[in-house]
Formats: C-alpha cells, structure tokens, sequence
C-alpha cells in the first residue's frame, strides 16, 4: 500500500478540493437530480423517453458528463498556479498524479450512481431490481470516459478555456445521446454518428443493463465494447499530454 | 563544504537565452541572494536547480548530485517556494501540511511531527484549522513557504518569497527566514534591493541572464563605490551609464 501511498494521499486532496467546492455539487448532483424528478413528472406520461426506466440511467450518464467540466478545471487550476511545480519536487510521477485525479472522480460517481437510481426508485418501484445492481460497475466504467476526458483537455486547456471546451461534452452528452428525444425521427447519417460516438452507446449501457432486454451482443456488448475502446483511448491521450507537459517543465 | 556549484548552465527558449554561462559556488549553510530585474533569470535559475527544468548546457552539483544526471536525487535534497502562492485552497492549513508531508512519503508519525515543526517556526497554529484560501495574503505567503521546509531540505530555494505582501507581513517573513539561517543553506531571488541587504551572505547581481557580480555587501560597495545595496544594484546592471 505504501507503493501507492502519493496517490491515495493526492486523491484525498481532489476530494476534498471538489466536495468542499459547492458550485460543483450543485452541478453534479443537485441539478441533474432536479430534471430528473420535474422532467418525470412533466413528461413522463407523453412519451416513453421520460419514464423513469428511460430517464434514470440517461440522468446518471448525463451527471457524469460534468465530472470532465470539474476533472478537468481542478488540473488546469493546478497547472495554472504553482501548485503542480511544487508536487513535482516531492518526485510524484505523473502516472501517480493521473491515477489521484481519476480515483478522487470515483465515489462521486458512485454517489450520482446511487442516489439517481434510488430517487428514481421511490418515484417508480418498477425499476427497482437486480438491473440497478448491473448497473453499479458500468456505471463506473462510463464515468472513466469522462474523467479521461477531463485529465485530457485539463492537461492542454487553460482554466479559462477549459469551462468552454468541457460544455461541448455536456452538451454532445446531452443532444448525442438521445436521452432527451427518440431519435427515430433523425437523419440516416446523424443516427450513424451518434452510434459511433460514445455518448449514446454509454446511454444505451445504462438502459439495457437496468431494463435487462435486448440482444446480449449487438444491444449489451457492442455499446460496452464501444465505450470501453473510448475510454482507452481518452487515457491514452490524457496520459500522453500529462506526460508531454510534465517532461516539457511546461506546467 | 559546498551546497551548489554550476558550471557553464545555460538555458535556451527558442530564440531567447534565459540563462548564460553561470558558474557559481554556494557554501553550506549560507543565505545566497540572486538580485536582478524583471528577466534577469533568476527563476530559471531556480528551475534549473531545483530539477524543475533542464538545463540547455552546462552542468550543476546540487548536495553532490548533478541536476542533469540525477534530477530525482537533487529533488530529495532540497526545496523549493516559488514566487506564485502553491497551497490547496480548499484544505484547512493543518490539511496542507499534512497532504504535502504524504506527497514527500511521510508516515502519519512524522507527519504529526511535521505539523508540531512547522507551527513552532511559522507560528501558523493559530490559523491550523481555517481553509488556507480564506487566510489573507500573508498567511498564504507563510504558509507556502513552510511546505517548502516540511523534507528538511538541505537547500531551499525561495524565489521572490516577499513578493505582493504588505510592509508587516514582510518583515514577519524576514524573521523567519533569519532564522533558518545557519540550518540550511537558502537561495533567495528577489529585486527588492532592502531584502537582500537584511537577510544575504552574499549576493548574485543577474542581467539578460548573466551573472555580472558575486560578492558580499562589503565587496559589493568596495566595487562599486556605492553605499547601498540599491545604489550598488545600479551601478552593476547599468554599468554607471544611469549616473552619467
């Protein structure tokens, strides 16, 4: 354990530096809680992309969007002041800095995970059952394409661009993912993107693993698979530009 | 015994050469001021040092280890408080001594060690428990400065350690830094000309990123025919053109 020792002692830190942050709360819990309960109520009865089966997985994919906008701005703010420089003459290694800005991400995760399915619950029992204990562990994967995501663009972006760059991914997340609307309706060609990007495939892993329908390859493992590639990929860029600015001394 | 030697360290930015052909000698225990404006390359100097950046050229024997050889070996030797204020705002200043003692690979035994150290010298117990980005400029400052002294450094670099405080929370510092004087050998970079005065065993006068004086104060106004550190300063960066 005393091997890992700086990371955990530097995912303590992002902790407490989000937690203690109440603007990032009210961002990644109080806000997606609050359209998850107004939107069910208003529209669950129009159409079937609002009831709570629908609408809880999507909520807790589109909360998770925001850990990129929160990982992201806690490194360009620790890029931008000295406070990097001076972990760098503790001799951390950037693999243990990556690893302490993902682990801190991970119990706000569960905490989003957790309360949007059991708020959820208490509105609509239905979706109460074994689905929700499937989805705990992909829930935990597609957070990791986000916090990659946000230790990617915190390590190239400043702490004023970041806010601007990170609201892309809110908002592919948002209109991408068809939580809001049926995509049905859409364009041959916008359907195609959207099932090559990772926002929808990561709604669709939420859904299918609550509801537990659909065929296990193409609707279960396909979406999983697509994910999973992004999120390698998203740490692969992050480390390679961590690195990149810490081998650079340009901080 | 000598702390620092350099020579012939140099960096280069693309076009701009930030720090040329330095060759210096730093004794144990002594309190080494570097002097210069704006761009002299004081910080770069710093950085070089520290292992934070490598040096274009040239080669430099920090506590017996080169800092282009064995960056991570100087690293665990000294420390560094650059001129930015570097704490975690949102832990308590108890939390950041206690993060930073972890980050330097510290058990919870010394840390509770570290803690009683730190406020003994900086007397930041009276603040221990309040959010370090609530605490005015000052604190902040003192704060900063005492992570750099958490390790026990036997060298520690304070670049612009003064820099943005109020007249008081200055002199606070100065005594502070008096007082580490003799237990560890400290590099200070400033251009305030009275900082240097109060606090040096000698000083570096830096410009366009050459050394162009080493002395003490004494030798520094016997070379110059100057009475003052500040007037000296003058005389070294301008060559006597300003009095002309």
């Amino acid at each position: 354990m005393r091997k890992f020792s700086k990371t955990f002692a530097f995912a303590k830190r992002n902790i407490k530096e989000i937690v203690r942050d109440p603007i990032s709360l009210i961002f990644m819990i109080l806000l997606p809680l609050a359209l998850e309960v107004l939107f069910y109520f208003i529209f669950h009865k129009l159409t079937a992309q609002f009831e709570m089966a629908n609408l809880a997985p999507g909520i807790v994919v589109f909360s998770q969007s925001f850990l990129t906008l929160f990982t992201g701005l806690l490194i360009a703010l620790d890029r931008g002041s000295a406070f990097l420089t001076r972990l760098f003459v503790c001799g951390a290694r950037s693999s243990e800095f990556i690893f302490g800005y993902a682990i801190a991400m991970i119990p706000v995760t569960l905490v989003q995970t957790v309360l949007f399915f059991l708020v959820g619950g208490i509105i609509d029992p239905s979706i109460f059952g074994v689905g929700m204990l499937r989805c705990i562990p992909l829930a935990l994967l597609t957070s990791l394409l986000f916090i990659g995501l946000g230790i990617l663009f915190g390590s190239v972006c400043s702490e004023k661009s970041i806010g601007g760059v990170a609201s892309a991914v809110i908002t592919a997340q948002s209109v991408l993912s068809g939580m809001w609307f049926p995509i049905e309706g859409l364009s041959s060609g916008m359907v195609t993107l959207m099932k090559c990007l990772p926002f929808k495939n990561a709604t669709d892993v939420m859904r299918l693993a609550l509801s537990g329908g659909g065929d296990p390859v193409k609707e279960h493992l396909v979406p999983i698979l697509i994910v999973t590639a992004y999120v390698v990929a998203s740490f692969v860029g992050a480390i390679f530009a961590f690195r990149s600015k810490m081998r650079s001394k340009n901080i | 015994m000598t702390a620092i030697r350099t020579e012939g360290l140099r960096k280069e930015y693309k076009d701009v050469v930030a720090v040329e052909g330095l060759d210096l000698e730093i004794e144990e225990g002594e309190l080494f001021s570097l002097l210069g404006v704006n761009g002299a390359g004081k910080t770069t100097t710093v950085k070089m040092l520290s292992g934070l950046t490598v040096p274009t050229a040239g080669d430099a024997e920090v506590c017996g280890f080169s800092v282009v050889k064995e960056p991570d070996r100087v690293k665990g030797s000294i420390d560094v408080s650059m001129q930015e204020t570097a704490i975690a705002r949102k832990l308590t200043v108890e939390e950041n001594i206690a993060f930073y003692a972890a980050m330097r690979g510290h058990s919870k035994e010394q840390i509770e060690e570290d803690k009683k150290y730190v406020y003994s010298v900086f007397g930041l117990d009276s603040v221990a428990k309040r959010y370090a980005g609530k605490l005015s400029g000052g604190w902040q400052r003192k704060l900063s400065v005492a992570l750099a002294l958490i390790s026990r450094p036997k060298v520690l670099f304070l670049d612009e350690p003064t820099l943005g405080l109020d007249v008081i929370a200055r002199r606070e510092l100065w005594r502070t830094i008096r007082e580490l004087k003799g237990k560890m050998t400290v590099i200070l970079t400033t251009h305030y000309m009275e900082e240097a005065e109060a606090l040096s065993d000698r000083i570096g006068v830096m410009k366009d990123g050459k050394l162009l004086f080493v002395g003490t104060q004494e030798e520094m106004y016997a070379s110059t025919g100057k009475g003052n550190v500040e007037e000296a300063f003058i005389e070294i960066v301008t060559g006597g053109e300003r009095d002309a």
